[in-house]
């Protein structure tokens, strides 16, 4: 071999030494603590530490927490960690990147801080990222949720090539112009985790100096995937799927819009369901997204109007 | 008279970036200009744009204000101003006043109405900072963006949020506020290394020390580094980038300070596709892969914002990341090639094309009768069966992983698949080309099966959307027909694909059953006022005189490829000393022959010399023209029409064409129009301008 091609190859495979300082993070280094990171900076910015929300979501910006907080023109500052399903992410736990459950950290502050992408960058620093040694990009990247009629203008971080996260100023939701601005964070936390820990396999996380991602997970992502690609029941879903869509349509006309909205949360992952299930056709994929959007905004229309009248 | 102005933002995309420094310059230009804020040679100065994905940067050189102007004031008529005997009226002094001057100092101005009372004054020109300070707010206030959004409680609306504006005429912040933001003399350096305030007074000193605190304002230099830093690295590996256009001038925006770093992946993965591993590199992370010769490597460049990494961080996150999509991109490969493309287009009934359109089966049997007929036209029998084998698995690729994962694989994939399962060259590579050229500059397909693949798939989607009722309008072509259509012509001109263009629509309304909701007709001529209208854009675009390209579609198009012949034949002659009498003649033919009624020639009934002349020069070139244009060699057809010049001239000048008896008339008319009916397969010769 060339010396030239050597010399490249033996830096590859080279360890770094850590700083100081660097080695201290990393020994804490744990998903846990990283959890506890986020919510002792967030705080500290004054938001509220909401717990994770109770129905299924596709994503930390579906729950009520950011939903129904961003319509209206009051201040809001929210954390707080969201499971969120994606059943066609599934692959039985075998694949070390990709799961039907992961853990988002979800921020919203409304109105958007004139210096909130310093306040991010400050986040990462508290992490014990020392961002001056690493590539930190923000990538045009909007972001668009048909199925609650928002969507919004921003970026998807990359740390080093690596996504952690997606920073989102809010334009709209259920169709509402939204004023003032939200801002939205969400760090994706077991890929900020993977970047801390310099893991290249989701499973190999430390949750806890004890228990790792592969004890807690592993069983629940193979049982979960076959579940979502092999067994859901096609028509038992089909039907939940219109029973709770006819419950929200009742509940909305009543007036009772956060329980109206609970349904419109089933009924989009009755959906993520049946398209794991590959039971759903273009057209059909269509027909049921705008059914959904169609009640959310209504819900959102609502909420503001009454908003406005109290 | 300098002038500096840096708008800050946070991160915008490298397309707002490059139109918004054209709109600043044009729009700060044009508002210099309406200002009169020009010099003895009507020069505005100078104008620089600079920017990186944070940074608009305008640098200007301009005259310090605007020129003094001496301006006569008019007032009242004299008669009504002064007296006989020269004292002042009111009106006098009441103009006086309102201007600010003493009665004395009023002058005597004639007109064309008479004497009036006047006076003569220097305007002060306006000191150019005044004026810029009116027209910034509005000029940065409309900067338009292809996507714009809010970001306060305001409804103002840009880019990305707007941070700071350093503005200065001559070291001196100018005052005027943008959605609250007032300029100041101040920037900021790189956001990480260097996020400091940092004072600057003139824009040579701003350039340094910006450079100093890490920011390189210059796109050009910037892409330069790039180049060379990435050169540096692949010298040892005598290496090359896969080159990229796109790709680096996104790179050269995103970055403030590009640092180029190598990495590796490891060897296992050189055995996916040199397009997967590119594809893979490219999407997400932004990495250029490393080529020897047309080998992969197993190395990739990518261009971070920072000045160094000492500590190899960068590069290993990268290869972390990187490694993890390759493992995904070759579980995708393993999964996909584990059924055949046969068995999995078993399924392509499942999957939508357009909801009347029906399925990708349904595409798939157009397409496979459109290509039949096609190369059946086209008399390519050694392709035929090869293209509709392609046309039978072309789409079966869109239910791969792999595509799913990079929809812009769509059809290598198919192919690449293909070539795998050991399909012949000409099968897998239709399938691997059907969907070129995919932009303006790509390249139409190599393979002529790909080439009838494609022109079929392409002319499939414009014949069915448009048949099914959607619409193209200025900014929306949901299913790419404007660039389908410009992608077929760009094919059939390249390959020289000689054919009947309406009696291929007519294959394929056929072939659509009745899935179209919209009469036949009525389709194909929109389809084909659609292509006319796109043929004339290409050719105007590649130089052709307008009034040519008219002339030359003028006949409609019957084949596509001869439209272009044509043209090309009428502008080689066009400064021939023949043409402009040809044109002349044609157009007096045409101009008699308007609003006549249709008649035949009788031959017995051509009493004079002249007539019988030009019938027989006629019918002997005419003989000898129709094969030419048959063949689609128009330059000898034209050359050809050109020798009956003498002869019809003669009959011009000899012959009474509207001659008193009906029937002598209705025979000379009728010459004529045969005449004409044979030029007019060539080109509308009445369409072609004739200067002076």
């Amino acid at each position: 071999m060339k010396p030239a091609l050597l010399e490249i190859l033996s830096c590859a495979g080279k360890k770094t030494i850590p700083t100081n300082n660097e080695r201290v993070d990393r020994a804490r280094m744990s998903l846990q603590n990283l959890i506890m990171s986020l919510q002792r900076f967030w705080a500290d910015q004054g938001c509220y530490l909401a717990q994770p929300y109770d129905v299924e979501v596709g994503a930390g910006t579906m729950t009520p927490d950011t939903f129904f907080r961003v319509l209206d023109d009051r201040d809001w500052k929210v954390a707080y960690v969201q499971p969120s399903r994606r059943p066609t992410d599934g692959r039985f736990g075998e694949n070390p990147h990709r799961v039907q459950k992961h853990f988002q950290y979800q921020v919203i502050i409304k109105p958007a801080p004139s210096e909130i992408q310093k306040l991010y960058i400050d986040s990462l620093t508290s992490l014990g990222i020392d961002l001056q040694e690493h590539d930190i990009r923000f990538d045009e990247d909007d972001w668009e949720s048909p199925t609650i009629g928002a969507w919004g203008v921003g970026w998807q971080v990359l740390l080093d090539g690596l996504e952690i996260t997606q920073f989102t100023y809010f334009q709209q939701a259920g169709g509402i112009d939204l004023s003032p601005v939200p801002v939205e964070i969400t760090y994706g936390l077991e890929r900020l985790e993977m970047f801390l820990e310099e893991k290249d396999d989701i499973f190999s996380l430390d949750w806890s100096d004890d228990v790792t991602y592969q004890d807690l997970r592993a069983r629940e992502e193979r049982e979960f995937s076959e579940y979502n690609f092999n067994q859901a029941d096609v028509r038992l879903l089909q039907s939940s799927f219109q029973k709770n869509h006819r419950e929200a349509q009742r509940l909305v006309a009543k007036g009772l819009l956060l329980p109206a909205y609970d349904m419109c949360l089933k009924c989009s992952h009755f959906f993520n369901l049946l398209d794991s299930r590959g039971a759903i056709s273009v057209t059909e994929r269509v027909k049921m997204i705008s059914q959904i959007r169609v009640v959310v905004n209504h819900i959102a229309q609502k909420y503001t109007s009454q908003e406005v009248s109290t | 008279m300098e002038f500096l102005m840096e708008i800050m933002t946070e991160e915008m995309p490298p397309v707002h970036v490059k139109g918004a420094l054209a709109q600043l310059e044009e729009r700060l230009t044009e508002g210099l200009i309406a200002n009169e804020l020009v010099d003895r040679n009507d020069s505005y100065g100078k104008i620089s744009v600079f920017g990186t994905c944070r940074r608009l940067i305008v640098h200007g050189i301009f005259v310090e204000k605007q020129q003094d102007k001496q301006a006569t004031i008019i007032g009242p008529p004299k008669s009504v101003a002064f007296s006989d005997d020269g004292s002042a009226k009111p009106a006098a002094t009441g103009f006086a006043k309102s201007q600010g001057v003493k009665v004395d100092d009023l002058e005597i101005v004639k007109t064309e109405k008479g004497d009036y009372v006047g006076i003569n004054k220097i305007e002060e020109g306006k000191p150019t900072q005044v004026i810029l300070e009116q027209i910034l707010p509005t000029i940065i206030g409309t900067l338009s963006f292809p996507k714009m959004m809010r970001w306060s409680d305001s409804s103002f609306r840009f880019s990305r949020p707007i941070k700071s504006i350093l503005c200065l005429c001559d070291r001196k912040p100018l005052r005027y506020s943008v959605n609250d933001i007032s300029p100041t003399n101040h920037t900021t350096g790189h956001k990480i290394y260097s996020p400091k305030k940092l004072k600057v007074e003139t824009f040579a000193e701003y350039k340094v020390l910006l450079k100093q605190n890490r920011v390189v304002i210059d796109p050009e230099e910037r892409r330069i580094q790039i180049l060379r830093q990435a050169e540096r690295k692949l010298v040892r590996l005598e290496a090359k980038l896969h080159p990229d256009d796109q790709l680096l001038a996104k790179l050269t925006y995103d970055v403030e300070h590009p640092y180029v770093f190598m990495g590796s992946f490891p060897q296992e993965y050189l055995k996916l596709p040199l397009e997967v591993l590119s594809t893979a590199m490219r999407e997400g992370q932004r990495l250029f892969s490393v080529l020897k010769g047309k080998k992969q490597l197993p190395y990739f460049l990518g261009v971070a914002d920072a000045y160094k990494d000492p500590k190899f961080l960068i590069r290993k996150g990268n290869e972390r990341v990187l490694k993890a999509r390759l493992e995904d991109a070759k579980f995708f490969w393993e999964q996909d090639v584990k059924s055949s493309l046969k068995e999995k287009s078993k399924r392509l009934d499942q999957i939508v094309f357009q909801e009347r359109l029906g399925s990708y089966q349904d595409k798939t049997d157009r397409l496979k009768k459109t290509v039949e007929y096609l190369a059946d036209k086209l008399e390519l029998h050694r392709e035929k069966n090869a293209a509709t084998g392609a046309a039978e698995l072309c789409k079966v690729d869109l239910m791969t992983d792999m595509v799913r994962e990079f929809p812009s694989l769509q059809g290598k994939m198919g192919g690449l698949y293909a070539k795998d399962e050991g399909y012949s060259i000409p099968i897998w590579k239709a399938i691997y080309e059907h969907y070129q050229p995919v932009s303006l500059d790509d390249s139409p397909p190599s393979s002529l099966t790909g080439s009838i693949l494609s022109i079929a798939d392409k002319l499939d989607t414009i014949v069915g959307t448009t048949g099914v009722g959607v619409e193209v309008t200025g900014s929306k072509d949901p299913f790419g027909i404007r660039r389908n259509a410009q992608g077929i012509c760009k094919i059939i001109l390249e390959k020289k694909l000689s054919f009947s263009f309406p009696r291929l629509l007519d294959k394929i309304i056929n072939t659509m059953k009745d899935r179209l909701v919209k009469e036949k007709g009525d389709v194909k001529s929109y389809v084909l006022d659609f292509f006319n209208g796109r043929l004339q854009h290409i050719f105007e675009s590649q130089g052709y005189r307008y009034d040519l390209v008219k002339a030359s579609l003028a006949p409609g198009i019957d084949n596509i490829y001869h439209s272009y012949l044509r043209l090309k034949a009428l502008d080689s002659l066009k400064d021939s000393p023949q043409f402009e009498p040809m044109i002349i003649i044609a157009k007096r033919v045409n101009n008699i022959l308007r609003d006549q009624s249709k008649h035949k020639v009788n031959e017995e009934l051509l009493l004079e010399k002249q007539e019988r002349e030009l019938h027989t020069t006629f019918s002997i070139i005419r003989d000898n023209i129709l094969p030419l244009i048959a063949i689609g060699d128009f330059s000898k057809a034209q050359r050809m029409i050109f020798r009956m010049r003498s002869s019809i001239n003669d009959f011009f000048d000899h012959v009474l064409v509207m001659a008193d008896d009906k029937k002598l008339r209705r025979n000379r008319l009728a010459l004529l129009q045969e005449i004409s009916q044979l030029l007019g397969r060539i080109a509308d010769y009445s369409l072609v301008v004739i200067e002076g």
